[in-house]
């Protein structure tokens, strides 16, 4: 179904880039699109706000993923510049008086920008001692000087609280679950577009080459610090988005968000999800929001009978997680993109093993 | 095949059993088990259910039975923010039983548009303006009154008849103080304004803040750092861990300084963890501590006893006495609101300002909560650690030493 019938060729270079290649994949795509649009009427608020957190956690690893699954440099404080995008968004809209879109904008150059500073060393060195680089960048953005010198900007400091109707698209305030679920579907869409896009082009093979060898690729003539400084930019903006959708959803805004848990947290999404593959993200962060609440709802109705169970067992949730990576590096280190992938080819194939 | 049946029967049943309770009053509480304050956090949980089993034993709501649904939420807010939209549309409960400062501050706007009552362990003083954060409660003094009635008892008690200090005062020195606390944790952060505002107050001279993470374990270059400073005292905003880190490394590096410590950083394991350092340092408690002599706290040691017989008696702390005062707050505002015919989130908050000097026992001060003000009181007693044991000091009044202040300065942060 993803295929084309025997004997039927592309006729123009159009047809033959087209994402959507059969009229079938379109109609899922249109049905998903149709889906993701008409959840919040049917959905509960409940619901939509976990969508919320999963979208959010898409546009986070979306940035570890074009950085590490296609350039090939890993990373450990992305937290960082989704720090930077969400303080700087906050600030244009609470001490500058900027529109949101203007102030969101302005949030994603300087989070692409402040992820060049710390992608510098990646000219120099590679592997474990840009771990230590990333992981620098970490420490040094959100416990030095945010957590010290632009949290006490204005007042008791330490976190920043907007006032309601202060975010606003075109006179629309965004507040509610609802009008954020929307809002970051639509940024969750058009980054994912411009990823998938960007990686299709030079820039993208580049990328893809400096990933698979570094060395072969500047033989070839690709400029090698270039194009990792620019996957550095591109990461950054992508978290200087999250970092914006992350504002509405609370109107508050505190370093305690943006630790290095939430760093780690985004790998585990794309180890999970598929390193190197877009569905990967979309996959990995559906996975670990969905499954924390799916084992909510497995303990609750268990808890009316074993009451501790809530208190004493709760804990086997962080180590699921843990778990989980585990088990998918040993068993499908490829992640959930892989599986998904294996699944479609069954059923193209079907009834034939191959 | 017939196990899968009697699988899918038996949880069945387990889905449908909920159901046929009739009359259930449901509550949530948000709990941290595994995050960086589950060393307060754990023993909180366990409280808070042998608190809503005594009050299920003891005739409910009225007659009617409350439903606990508590969840953890590993200090993550991001998870806090579904666990409470899960409380909200899924569980439908009627109150909510909240944890630290950084979630139930992020959460106050949203709180305050579903009209949701809040009862957080946290005590931001953020949080008892209910101008600011209408549904918000807590049930203990908030962390800038605790931090000034503590500064306010060393001042009295120590410094100024303390031999120690008599050559300092009669040089006509003024006292030092320094604070350690985790500068990026809301909780730890809240009362430093006040604190700073309150030694300003009393002539102190504040030395620069050291930042020490809530999962310290070695805190020796915060320690030299604050001793070029030379202080007299020391502030800790921390939880216990880090708190009685600090404290063994001050010791060891002879830092000289006393003690005084936050709410949450001052319980059974401060001693346990810290030993002979912990000696003489002096700390809030919001309630009586565990075992200690206080109405109701035979009830408290008998549910441990009974609900949780693995757990042994000598590591429960106050922290399950908090539970039990968060518990039974809320439950008596939940009776008062049934009473009135209106057990809703609006109706909950108006039972919650009626309350005139109402205390559950456990040592917990009189609380008083009107409509314009939700600081449970302004009477904070301080301990001091003596002999491995806590004893009281005095009972710091904030009102009636500065009653202007108190009314409207003091207010709100």
């Amino acid at each position: 179904m993803n295929y084309l019938p025997s004997g039927v060729y592309h006729q123009t270079y159009a047809a033959s880039h087209a994402w959507w290649q059969t009229s079938f994949v379109r109609a899922k795509m249109g049905l998903l699109v149709l889906f993701v649009a008409t959840l919040p009427l049917y959905a509960s608020l409940y619901v939509v706000s976990v969508a919320n957190i999963a979208l959010y956690t898409m546009l986070s690893a979306l940035g570890v993923q074009l950085l590490t699954g296609y350039c090939g440099q890993i990373t450990l404080g992305h937290a960082a510049f989704i720090a930077v995008g969400a303080y700087v968004t906050a600030m244009g809209v609470l001490f500058w008086g900027l529109p949101y879109p203007l102030a969101a904008v302005l949030g994603c150059l300087a989070a692409g920008l402040w992820s060049v500073v710390f992608g510098l060393p990646s000219a120099r060195i590679k592997g474990f001692y840009q771990i230590m680089t990333t992981m620098a960048a970490q420490f040094i953005t959100v416990d030095f000087i945010i957590t010290h010198y632009v949290s006490r900007v204005g007042g008791r400091g330490h976190y920043f609280s907007l006032p309601p109707g202060t975010i606003t698209i075109g006179g629309w305030p965004v507040d509610g679950e609802v009008k954020v679920y929307y809002l970051a579907a639509a940024l969750t869409f058009v980054c994912f577009a411009a990823v998938a896009n960007l990686l299709r082009t030079k820039v993208g093979r580049a990328w893809i080459a400096i990933r698979d060898n570094d060395i072969a690729a500047e033989a070839m003539g690709v400029n090698v610090v270039a194009y990792k400084l620019l996957a550095f930019f591109a990461a950054g903006v992508l978290a200087g988005v999250a970092g914006a959708v992350w504002i509405p959803s609370l109107y508050f805004v505190s370093p305690e968000h943006f630790q290095l848990s939430w760093s780690l947290w985004v790998v585990g999404v794309i180890l999970i999800g598929g390193v190197g593959s877009l569905h990967g993200v979309v996959f990995g962060a559906f996975f670990v929001t969905v499954i924390l609440e799916l084992l909510k709802f497995a303990v609750i109705p268990l808890a009316d009978f074993y009451p501790a169970l809530t208190e004493r067992f709760l804990y086997l949730k962080e180590a699921a997680f843990g778990l989980a990576i585990v088990l998918f590096l040993l068993y499908e280190p490829r992640g959930l993109a892989y599986r998904w992938q294996q699944l479609k080819n069954y059923f193209n194939l079907w009834p034939f093993a191959y | 095949m017939k196990r899968l049946a009697l699988w899918i029967l038996a949880f069945g049943f387990g889905l449908a059993l909920p159901a046929a309770w009739a009359q259930e009053i449901k509550l949530g509480s948000l709990n941290d088990l595994t995050g960086p304050t589950s060393d307060v956090g754990k023993d909180i949980a366990l409280g808070i259910r042998e608190a809503v089993q005594y009050v299920n034993d003891t005739g409910g709501i009225n007659g009617k039975r409350i439903r606990l649904y508590l969840y953890d939420y590993g200090y993550r807010v991001p998870e806090a923010i579904t666990t409470y939209k899960r409380f909200r549309d899924f569980d439908k409960v009627v109150g909510v039983l909240g944890w630290g400062t950084g979630d139930t501050e992020a959460l106050s706007p949203t709180v305050s548009k579903d009209r949701l009552p809040y009862l957080s362990h946290s005590f931001a003083a953020k949080l008892t303006d209910p101008k600011t954060a209408p549904y918000n409660f807590v049930y203990g003094t908030d962390y800038s009154s605790n931090a000034r009635a503590a500064m306010t008892a060393w001042f009295d008690e120590m410094w100024m008849k303390d031999p120690r200090f008599r050559d300092a005062r009669a040089k006509g020195e003024k006292p030092r103080v320094i604070m350690f606390y985790a500068f990026p944790v809301p909780y730890a952060s809240a009362p430093i304004r006040a604190l700073k505002n309150h030694a300003a107050l009393l002539g102190f001279e504040v030395g620069p803040d050291q930042d020490v993470s809530l999962v310290a374990l070695d805190t020796k270059s915060q320690v030299l750092g604050a001793k070029a400073f030379r202080p007299h005292l020391a502030w800790h905003g921390n939880t216990t861990m880090s708190v009685a880190a600090t404290i063994k490394d001050a010791h060891a590096l002879a830092l000289g300084a006393d003690h005084i410590v936050n709410n949450w950083g001052y319980d059974e394991n401060l001693v346990r963890l810290a030993g002979p350092a912990a000696e003489g340092v002096m700390g809030i408690a919001v309630t009586a501590f565990y075992g200690e002599k206080a109405p109701l706290m035979d009830k408290v040691v008998e549910y441990a006893k009974k609900i949780n017989p693995g757990v042994p008696q000598e590591v429960r702390m106050i922290r399950t006495v908090q539970g039990w005062a968060q518990v039974l707050m809320m439950t008596e505002a939940m009776r008062r609101a049934d009473k009135a015919g209106k057990l809703t989130g609006p109706g909950l908050r108006e039972a919650f300002e009626t309350f005139q000097g109402w205390t559950p026992g456990l040592g917990v001060p009189p609380i008083t909560l009107t409509a314009t003000d939700h600081r449970t009181s302004s009477v904070i007693p301080i301990y001091r650690v003596r002999g491995g044991k806590f004893e009281p000091v005095k009972n710091v009044d904030l009102k009636a030493r500065w009653s202007k202040e108190w009314e409207s300065e003091w207010f709100g942060y």
